[in-house]
């Protein structure tokens, strides 16, 4: 039998792990959808999220401060990268802007070394309170994360729902032909999808920051899980991202809790089961075709 | 006769390649303003080309395309939109996980046109399916949805792209009315297989096949569906 | 004659690639094969499949790994740990092979691109036991002496590798000719359109992909003789990308395009490295550039000129239609 106190606290690890897999998938996810690009360069923001947490939490003592300034940085740097670089991309196939990105990724992480060195850095928990839940005392700051998590998701089906851009970019990813058609300046509905993935992908890293020790290669670390996430929720859908982020969350946290090194794996398990019975994820459109 | 320049499309020596292989050789069309231009041909014979070329979906290899003077090729396809030149696609494609209501709002955000009346006097049917999602509609709602959509903003030009294919003889009929109606206002350029509806509305009809104009009928006299027959 | 022809560019390539060891390092030559080798099935896979390959870090990670453990807890004869390698990313590549191949291009780069990141983790943390994490497998000091060749040297090493690299080259020409490579070119264009003509789409791409993974996996096994070492490294996510940046760069489909990448490449990161500690910075700089600067690459710019200089002379007495004298 596992431990209560063990299980209420692995479940609430993995929440806030899936919570940070949902805001730094989210917009690779929107990008496919939208451009039909795989944008892997999503994992340097993150990074540059956290090592902007890092830098300005040093200097001033705000972590909060921090994590607004990551999530600030990591939206201009995706904003310079779409201007200067996907532009040039948008019209060629999927292999291209795969490895592009991933070009990106790799030369960001060494101008990340350039910058910062190669040691890890700490960055102090902004709440070090504890709450009482079910007789297990939880971090208040883990709850803030999967709150920030919720907030994102409510915020962005806001947008998607409510406001022209946002309903503009649904039809695009059915369709960002007949959006054109219709006469919208679709590369500015791409600037903006790609800053706002930059931005989330950068706030995740700011808030995870305090959580591990910000290092050169986590954007690396997290590469797979990356992938998972977005695979088994489908390419191009944010609520199966959603789904598949808390899912994924679980599995690493209270699988951990049975046999650490494998429950690393355990999410792969869980991608190969699913495509097997649906080869584009739980939630993904077989129609996205490119 | 006004000068070429002012037509409401004029397209000279087109020639369209899909990587290696030519669809289009040499294609010249005319549409002066308030004129319905119908094309017509079998499948593959360059019609939708012809129509996406002109939309900016395609780039041509050489020729022109101008609307009211305005030089086309190399704009964006959403700067062509943008002129007044709507293009309504043949896969009946509505965005069929938004409803009906912002399938128009949608298009009346990238026109400024919110004024959706002759929307709903040409279509009474789609007022009642305002808040149905766009992927509920059947072939023919979707039709009406794709021309309502691209009439908001009073386009000067509309390339319709097989606007009766699949749909039921009544919807047909309501449509042709719909066209020659819109006749008044704008220039169409029509590409139908449905000889009998095409001649009953078309000034000028061109004939395509193998990617080139092979015959064009002008005025309303020659345009009879049997003369055109043999093209299809 | 037809036949003649490509035997013989077969023979001056690999001619040619004997003459590079004359004119640069061994160890450069000798890592510009195993390279090479390494790029061929994912050459293969993106210009005649259509498949985008991101995992062969795997797969070379399986080879490298099956031709260690082998070697380190079994025999000491290298022939014997490279076939090992060799059934080793056979049966990884069967196992893998008919979940991926139902897959959709994307979801097929993606779910490869983590498989290579998994088999990094199990290296390093998971099957610590075999693997000895980030400490490795050195097998350097338990290769026997074999006769003929002996792999432990390098010079002689670069023999073998030169002849393995032939025999590949040979096999993979020999697909593209066939009707089974023709079908692969099909399945590419239009997969829709091969199920019609009563082919089985998947099982040509299950045969494309355990094929490439296979000789991926044989790279993998000359690593790791050739280096007496594994770890980790090999399978690091951060040069994933690899051989597909070398596909790129030499030309996607064409048959001496890795070759001729794997020789640019080596060279350029060789180069790169002595004036920069930064390698990762270099990578993506020269993977972007890579993106950005075309889709022929080298030998796709290149080999329609050479021919066309090389052929003309030769074939005097045919006029050929377009070119000038």
């Amino acid at each position: 039998m596992i431990d209560a106190h063990l299980l209420t606290s692995g479940i609430i690890f993995g929440l806030s792990l899936g919570s940070i897999f949902f805001l730094m998938t989210v917009g690779l996810s929107l990008c496919f959808g939208l451009m039909r690009i795989i944008s892997l360069d999503q994992l340097l923001y993150y990074s540059l999220g956290a090592y902007v947490t890092y830098s300005i939490s040093h200097a001033t003592s705000y972590v909060w401060l921090g994590v607004l300034a990551g999530a600030v940085v990591g939206g201009l740097a995706a904003f310079a990268v779409e201007r200067l670089l996907y532009r040039r991309i948008y019209e060629r196939d999927i292999t291209f802007s795969m490895i592009t990105s991933f070009g990106m990724l790799i030369a960001g992480i060494g101008a990340i070394k350039y910058i910062w060195g190669l040691t890890p850095r700490p960055v102090s928990v902004p709440i070090t309170a504890e709450v009482d839940i079910l007789g297990t005392l939880v971090p208040i700051y883990r709850l803030v994360i999967i709150g920030a998590a919720f907030v994102v998701y409510a915020g962005i089906w806001l947008f998607l729902n409510r406001t022209m851009v946002g309903k503009a970019i649904r039809a695009g990813i059915e369709n960002v032909e007949h959006v054109e058609g219709l006469g919208i300046n679709v590369y500015r509905l791409f600037a903006v999808t790609f800053i706002i993935a930059g931005t989330l992908s950068a706030l995740a890293g700011g808030l995870y920051a305090p959580l591990i020790m910000v290092d050169p290669q986590m954007g690396l670390d997290v590469l797979a899980f990356a992938f998972m996430v977005v695979i088994i929720g489908g390419l191009g859908s944010i609520k199966g991202t959603f789904v598949s982020a808390f899912l994924v969350g679980q599995v690493v946290s209270l699988g951990s809790l049975a046999y650490a090194p494998l429950a690393q794996m355990a999410p792969f398990a869980i991608m190969l089961v699913v495509l097997l019975v649906k080869p584009t994820g739980l939630y993904g459109s077989p129609l996205l075709k490119r | 006769m006004s000068e070429a320049g002012g037509d409401a499309l004029s397209v000279i020596g087109l020639n369209v390649w899909y990587d290696e292989a030519k669809a289009l050789f040499d294609v010249s069309l005319r549409a002066t303003s308030g004129q319905v231009v119908a094309c017509v041909g079998r499948n593959g014979a360059g019609k939708t080309t012809l129509l996406r070329t002109v939309a900016g979906f395609l780039k041509p290899r050489s020729g022109s395309i101008a609307s009211a003077g305005v030089d086309l090729v190399g704009l964006p396809s959403y700067g062509v939109a943008q002129l007044g030149i709507k293009y309504v696609p043949q896969d009946k494609m509505v965005f069929s996980d938004l409803t009906v209501r912002e399938n128009l709002e949608l298009s009346s955000y990238a026109t400024g046109d919110y004024d959706w009346e002759p929307v709903t006097t040409y279509f009474p049917k789609l007022k009642a399916l305002m808040d149905h999602k766009a992927g509920h509609l059947s072939g023919g709602e979707r039709q009406m949805l794709m021309i309502g959509r691209a009439i908001l903003g009073r386009p000067g030009l509309l390339l319709v792209d097989e606007p009766t294919e699949g749909l039921a003889p009544g919807i047909v009929m309501h449509l042709k009315h719909v066209f020659r109606d819109l006749s008044k206002r704008a220039t169409l350029v029509i590409v139908e297989q449905n000889l009998p509806m095409v001649c009953a509305i078309a000034d000028t009809l061109y004939a395509m096949s193998d990617g080139r104009i092979v015959a064009e009928f002008a005025g309303r006299g020659s345009v009879r569906p049997e003369v055109c027959e043999r093209y299809l | 004659m037809n036949a003649f022809r490509w035997w013989r560019g077969l023979v001056s390539a690999f001619g040619l690639l004997y003459l590079l060891r004359l004119l640069l390092p061994l160890p450069f030559a000798n890592e510009v094969i195993i390279f090479s080798i390494y790029t061929i099935g994912c050459n293969f896979l993106l210009g005649h499949v259509g498949l985008i390959s991101f995992g062969q870090p795997a797969y070379l990670a399986v080879g490298a790994y099956a031709t260690a453990s082998y070697l380190y807890y079994f025999g000491t004869n290298p022939y014997v740990g490279i076939l090992m390698g060799v059934a080793g990313g056979l049966a990884a590549s069967l196992f893998v092979g008919p979940f991926f191949v139902r897959l959709r291009g994307d979801y097929f780069a993606l779910v490869n691109l983590a498989l290579a990141v998994i088999v990094f983790y199990l290296t390093q943390n998971v099957l610590v036991a075999i693997t000895h994490g980030d400490n490795g497998l050195l097998i350097v000091d338990r290769l026997s002496r074999t006769p003929v060749l002996d792999l432990s040297r390098p010079n002689q090493f670069f023999i073998f590798a030169l002849l393995i690299a032939f025999a590949v080259w040979a096999f993979y020409k020999y697909l593209d000719d066939s009707i089974y490579g023709a079908c692969c070119l099909a399945a590419k264009i239009n997969e829709n359109k091969l199920r019609f003509l009563g082919y089985d789409d998947r099982g040509i791409r299950l045969l494309a992909f355990v094929i490439a993974n296979t000789t991926t996996a044989l790279a993998g096994a000359m690593y790791a003789v050739y280096l007496g070492f594994v770890s980790p490294e090999i399978t690091s996510p951060a040069r994933a990308a690899d051989p597909l940046v070398v596909t790129i760069l030499g030309g996607v489909g064409t048959l001496y395009g890795p070759i001729v990448g794997a020789v640019v490449y080596t060279g350029m990161m060789d180069l790169a490295s002595k004036f920069m500690s930064n390698w990762e910075l270099i990578i993506g700089i020269v993977l972007v550039f890579v993106m950005l600067a075309g889709e022929k690459g080298i030998w796709g710019t290149l080999e329609p000129r050479l021919k066309r200089a090389l052929l003309s002379p030769a074939a005097g007495s045919r006029p050929i239609k377009g070119a000038s004298r």
